[in-house]
């Protein structure tokens, strides 16, 4: 059993917490949040203890710390961290400001150090990528992401969001690096407020199209909106030489009712802690693994790269031009 | 609808000449009468198969029974044909595109864009009833207000690399399909389009100056926006889908398939293809257009395309390769 420490006992660090406490090769020794009452009621829930960053880290017997704080916190924790020689599981994304990521590579580049980006570990887009690479569609060519999400987020978390390509579209940076299989080289983007003016009003879009396209010509288009009216709208399509590979969203239920006016199919789930439950749990069960000595599967040069083509995003947003890399 | 067969020649005996022909055959409303295809064999064939006769372009804008002329040779001819017809007072039902080229159609706009006979341009997608259906689900409000689209349109195999140099490229051949939908589902015009284009398929396509594979992001004034995807070769069928999101949720038209039959085994669940190409898929579409093609023939319909629709179509195929070109997004200039 490896103990670990959370950091952040807000929505996703309850969700870290209870897969933790789960697994049969964690447990769950601290919770560490300065809002005492929600630190309380995980570290209830999962028979831990309350303790302050240093003293979590200070404790030898912790193997590795959980980083779900909010965003502005997660790089000096990732660094604290790291310098206790813990290994780290750390929520995307590692940070807003490209600059600051960058920075920390020295102390970060070769930490033990796992990012949260779900999509990676979601069954159906694993699948996905195992046809891939087991040839099923030949070599592929373009791939298009849709990710939208159900409703929007309240204005108050978007201004404090990085805007949408950091926040929302850094997911399908990353989901689109790990299936082209080489690294974006330009990023176009195109952007609107169609959603909610007061998105537009805090300065930030809501509706985003964009292309990525690598040094061998692949092309990939992610498409994104902070509303779907229908639920959370997440599927891929890879395009191959000799054929195409899909993961479509996941229902409710397989139900289907059929009537007068056509078959209806049960809602698409419009949580993402539902639609990712699955993801959520394999992240842990392979932070385990990286406490356990495995490499991680995504890192810190990840979320840096992810961040890289958010940041090349918005400034084709706002000019026009597409953004080499 | 009513009224007597109307007597109508096809010019053209190739590939969508024999689709043509063949529906107004079939069709009640028409009288097909004449063909006019210089490449004798061809033309012996068809009207054979057809039941009429052969024909100089001369005799058949000569004969005053003749109301109507389709234009489906190739794609070089169609203006000067399209004209001659409008000049003799016949109306025109024409195979898209109009013209490849932007100043030959401005140098005949006046004739064209008020014509003295109906020019109707057959961009088919438009009578798809797939599309169609999903453009009246947008119509009721089932989605709300639009505000983005996904057009996926891809070829089941690449054409053969000698058509490539007389296609007009990707964009003015193939992807005009898409730009007429985009215009037709947004009801607001683009005025900016961002293309990325790449040779993935064939060397050779690339070898004859083109490319096969691309992205495009078309921008309106009000801020919504358009994704197109294509592809010379989707290695599992015509793959040709809208995908169009609004206010209130989704609605989308996908691949209609050969058959409803399924095989499931151990493995998991196959489903039957979708249908291998154009001939096939949009097989009703080409019915319905020219069945539009007897309305207007009535008086009972205005053509749904025209000049207008060819002009803003090509516009954005030559804002495209500007795009491409110039590896920014650029203004759509207007007609």
């Amino acid at each position: 059993m490896a103990a670990v420490a959370l950091f952040g006992a807000g929505r996703i660090g309850a969700i870290h917490a209870a897969n933790a406490a789960a697994h049969p090769k964690l447990s769950l020794k601290y919770v560490v949040d300065p809002v005492a009452e929600a630190a309380a009621r995980i570290a209830e829930a999962h028979g831990a203890m309350l303790a302050r960053a240093e003293a979590a880290l200070a404790d030898s017997e912790i193997a590795g710390v959980i980083v779900a704080s909010p965003t502005d916190r997660h790089l000096d924790q990732c660094l604290a961290a790291a310098a206790a020689g813990k290994a780290i599981f750390c929520e995307k994304p590692i940070d807003l400001d490209l600059a600051r990521a960058r920075a920390a590579a020295p102390a970060l580049a070769k930490a033990r150090l796992m990012l949260g980006f779900n999509r990676r570990f979601d069954p159906h887009f694993q699948a996905l990528k195992a046809r891939i690479d087991e040839g099923a569609i030949g070599s592929l060519e373009t791939l298009n992401i849709v990710s939208h999400d159900p409703a929007p987020p309240p204005v108050a978390y978007v201004k404090a969001s990085g805007g949408l390509f950091r926040d929302m579209s850094i997911h399908d940076f990353d989901t689109a690096r790990w299936l082209l299989g080489e690294p974006p080289v330009s990023v176009f983007a195109s952007a609107s407020c169609l959603v909610d003016p007061a998105i537009g009003a805090a300065g930030d879009v809501d509706t985003a199209k964009i292309l990525l396209r690598t040094a061998s010509g692949r092309l990939c288009l992610i498409s994104n909106s902070r509303r779907s009216g229908y639920g959370y709208d997440q599927r891929i399509e890879a395009f191959g030489s000799r054929g195409m590979v899909r993961a479509g969203n996941v229902t409710e239920s397989s139900s289907s009712t059929w009537t007068e006016p056509g078959e209806a199919r049960d809602r698409f789930q419009s949580f993402f802690l539902d639609r990712y439950a699955a993801a959520y749990r394999l992240e842990m069960d392979h932070f385990a693994e990286v406490l356990a000595g495995a490499a991680p599967r995504v890192g810190y040069a990840d979320g840096v790269a992810a961040l890289a083509l958010a940041d090349a995003a918005a400034q084709c947003a706002r000019t026009g031009e597409p953004v080499v890399l | 609808m009513g009224g007597a067969a109307a007597k109508v020649a096809l010019l053209g005996a190739g590939r969508m000449g024999q689709v043509h022909g063949r529906n107004a055959v079939a069709s009640p409303r028409f009288d097909l009468a004449w063909l006019v295809e210089p490449r004798a064999e061809l033309s012996a064939s068809l009207c054979n198969a057809l039941g009429c006769r052969p024909a100089g372009l001369t005799d058949v804008l000569a004969d005053s029974d003749v109301v109507g002329v389709i234009v489906a040779s190739s794609t070089d001819t169609h203006l000067d044909l399209v004209l001659a017809c409008l000049r003799a007072g016949k109306a025109v039902f024409c195979e898209k595109p109009l013209d490849l080229e932007l100043a030959r159609l401005r140098a005949y706009a006046d004739e064209l864009a008020a014509p003295c006979a109906p020019l109707y341009v057959a961009f088919n997608r438009r009578f798809d009833p797939e599309f169609r259906a999903l453009k009246r689900r947008l119509a009721s409000g089932a989605i709300g207000a639009l505000e983005t689209l996904h057009l996926i349109s891809h070829d089941p195999a690449a054409p053969p690399p000698a058509f490539i140099p007389t296609s007009g490229g990707l964009f003015r051949d193939f992807t005009i399909h898409d730009f007429d939908v985009a215009r037709w589902l947004l009801e607001e015009p683009p005025t900016e389009v961002f293309a990325w284009a790449e040779c993935l398929v064939d060397p050779a396509i690339a070898a004859a100056g083109d490319v096969d594979t691309a992205r495009l992001v078309l921008r309106c004034a009000s801020g919504r926006l358009c994704v197109i995807s294509n592809t010379r070769r989707s290695g599992y069928g015509y793959d040709q889908r809208v995908e169009a999101y609004g206010s209130r949720g989704a609605a989308l038209a996908g691949n209609p398939r050969i058959s409803t039959v399924e095989t499931w085994s151990e493995t998991g669940a196959l489903a039957a293809p979708i249908y291998p190409g154009f001939a096939t898929r949009y097989v009703q579409s080409y019915r319905a257009e020219l069945d539009h093609f007897a309305d207007v023939l009535a008086g009972e319909a205005e053509p749904e395309t025209g000049y207008d629709a060819s002009m803003a179509a090509l516009l954005l195929a030559d804002a495209a390769f500007r795009s491409l070109r110039e590896g920014r997004s650029v203004p759509v200039e207007t007609a």
